[in-house]
């Protein structure tokens, strides 16, 4: 009896439709609550920063830009992941002969492109706003899906690892602020004490950051290569600590 | 030919005291139609996920056409077709979109998984439903949605928990025709857990009955209700809110509020049939045994014997 798997292209592609379609109905909110924090947040910072200079007004854009790929990318992703266990979903996917890391991917990237709206209003309200001028770098098309995968990636972990969709809400949260907040992501370096620098180093968010700041106001240096490799490598530990930890095939 | 061979099969999940399956052992052959009874918390969602390879064993082998099902991760999905109890996997789909991607996910062309599509649409009689989502389908439909998807791409192999669940009595009957008929055409083996035994007996072709996560009874109907031949079934229905008013000494089983059945020896039915009180009865029925009977008397006797699961 010989039955063969579709190929990982087919896999992708309809995975990819079969999720994209999830958003028939919630897309506009869900763009809507992506852009709506991060704008707030340019606008309340920018306040503050407004007499601060053009490279703290830069991490004030670049750190928004990080919020909004959390929250449209980590946060709905995560919460995406609890419904496909806490509804029984997953054992559709799983009795399928498709790989588990195609599913993951094919999730991660509906989001991602659920995300971009809000990315774009973000930056053009922010540079509007902020008055920081953007000087797009065409490795801006690497950036993006290099910052919004590590974060997707760790969203699909609170989702499979909170015992309640409650609790992963909560953690998500809390992850949410602690990157935020660790590192120079939304505040200059020199604007923050050394431990929280030091910690920052470990953290996606701050990569995330220092790659989107060189992409879309300047200078693109060699710390770019250093910011995709470390969010490279990151993005291949957590999914493969996703598809460890997603209740799939035994064996 | 052996499609699956379960093996002294044993699943206890963390925290629990009692194994949901407790030394399973169970055949089921090529072109069979196999149906699990028990009653509610028996163990045969446990024992189907195990079968399908969505859930390890702690114990005990299972393979599915001669290897373990846990050996090739693509092995059982290329065969079996499953059907869990619930799922919400295609709630935004529409009907024609998720047995297109079903079939298409399966291995098929295109062009042949929307052949298979239009088919499907057609032998579960849910045409008119292809453009609407799934997510705004009645249960019975959507019942019937996810038994089409299960079949999608011909799996020689179904595994349905409680195909009927949520179905009027005529979608039962088209469950049941369609089942007979995948069977009889192309040789499927159907291994499905129904709660709906008496219908059930029309297709059912072996049976096995779990019991407190142990397999009680295995075996074809008519053998099997040899043990319970010289019984009769009584059905008493009472009105509601009133407590059933029974002779002494009767086992009996509440099988829907205010219909209760009991299992009477021949000999007993004329004196239990003048004990009973009319008066406080709505109706009554007595029957010769039936496969729900069988699963009652299986099901509730307290020391059942384990029965081997040699294919009969």
């Amino acid at each position: 009896m010989v039955r063969k798997p579709p190929s990982l292209l087919v896999q992708l592609m309809d995975l990819l439709l079969i999720e994209l379609t999830n958003w028939r109905w919630s897309w506009r909110s869900l763009v809507i609550t992506g852009a709506i924090t991060p704008l707030l947040s340019v606008v309340a910072l920018g306040f503050f920063a407004r007499d601060s200079g053009r490279d703290t007004l830069a991490y004030v854009l670049t750190g928004s830009l990080v919020m909004s790929l959390m929250f449209a990318n980590m946060g709905n992703v995560r919460s995406h992941f609890a419904y496909l266990r806490f509804m029984g979903a997953l054992d559709y996917f799983a009795t399928l002969p498709i790989q588990r890391y195609t599913l993951i991917l094919a999730v991660v990237l509906s989001f991602l492109l659920l995300s971009l709206p809000s990315l774009v209003a973000t930056a053009l309200a922010g540079a509007l706003v902020l008055g920081v001028p953007i000087a797009l770098h065409p490795i801006i098309l690497a950036v993006i899906p290099a910052c919004a995968l590590p974060l997707a990636g760790i969203g699909a972990l609170l989702g499979l690892i909170a015992r309640t969709p409650e609790e992963g809400s909560s953690l998500n949260l809390l992850v949410t602020m602690v990157l935020l907040g660790l590192g120079p992501v939304m505040i200059p370096p020199d604007h923050l004490p050394g431990t929280l620098v030091a910690l920052g180093r470990l953290s996606p968010a701050t990569y995330a950051a220092s790659a989107l700041r060189q992409a879309l106001i300047g200078p693109v240096t060699g710390q770019i290569v250093v910011d995709l490799a470390v969010l490279a490598g990151l993005t291949v530990v957590i999914f493969w600590l996703v598809g460890r930890k997603m209740d799939w095939r035994q064996g | 030919m052996l499609v699956y061979d379960v093996q002294d099969v044993v699943k206890t999940y963390p925290g629990q005291a009692r194994p949901a399956n407790d030394h399973v052992s169970l055949q089921i052959q090529e072109g069979e139609i196999f149906g699990l009874l028990g009653d509610n918390g028996a163990g045969k969602t446990t024992l189907v996920r195990q079968m399908v390879n969505l859930l390890r064993s702690d114990a005990g082998s299972i393979t599915l056409y001669g290897r373990p099902v846990a050996h090739d991760p693509l092995h059982v999905p290329l065969l079996v077709g499953y059907m869990p109890q619930e799922s919400h996997a295609l709630n935004n789909l529409s009907v024609g979109e998720a047995l297109f991607f079903t079939a298409h996910l399966r291995g098929l062309s295109r062009a042949d998984a929307r052949r298979e599509r239009d088919a499907l649409l057609e032998l579960w009689q849910i045409g008119d439903l292809r453009d609407k989502y799934s997510s705004r389908l009645s249960g019975g439909q959507r019942r019937l949605l996810r038994l089409a998807v299960a079949t999608a791409g011909s799996p020689p192999v179904l595994v349905l928990d409680e195909p009927t669940n949520d179905l009027d009595p005529q979608r039962r009957k088209l469950v049941w025709d369609v089942l007979r008929h995948l069977n009889g055409e192309r040789g499927t083996t159907i291994i499905f857990i129904t709660h709906d035994a008496i219908e059930a007996e029309k297709v059912i072709q072996r049976v096995g009955i779990l019991r407190d996560g142990r397999l009680v009874a295995v075996g074809r109907p008519s053998d099997l209700k040899q043990a319970v031949d010289r019984k009769l079934r009584l059905e008493l229905i009472f009105p509601p809110d009133s407590s059933p008013d029974l002779p002494p000494g009767l086992v009996r089983r509440e099988v829907q509020p205010g219909r209760w059945v009991v299992l009477l020896d021949w000999s007993d039915a004329t004196t239990v049939l003048g004990q009973l009180n009319l008066a406080h009865l709505d109706d009554f029925r007595l029957y010769s045994a039936t496969l729900e009977d069988l699963y009652l008397h299986y099901a509730t006797l307290a020391e059942a014997p384990r029965i081997s699961g040699s294919s009969l």
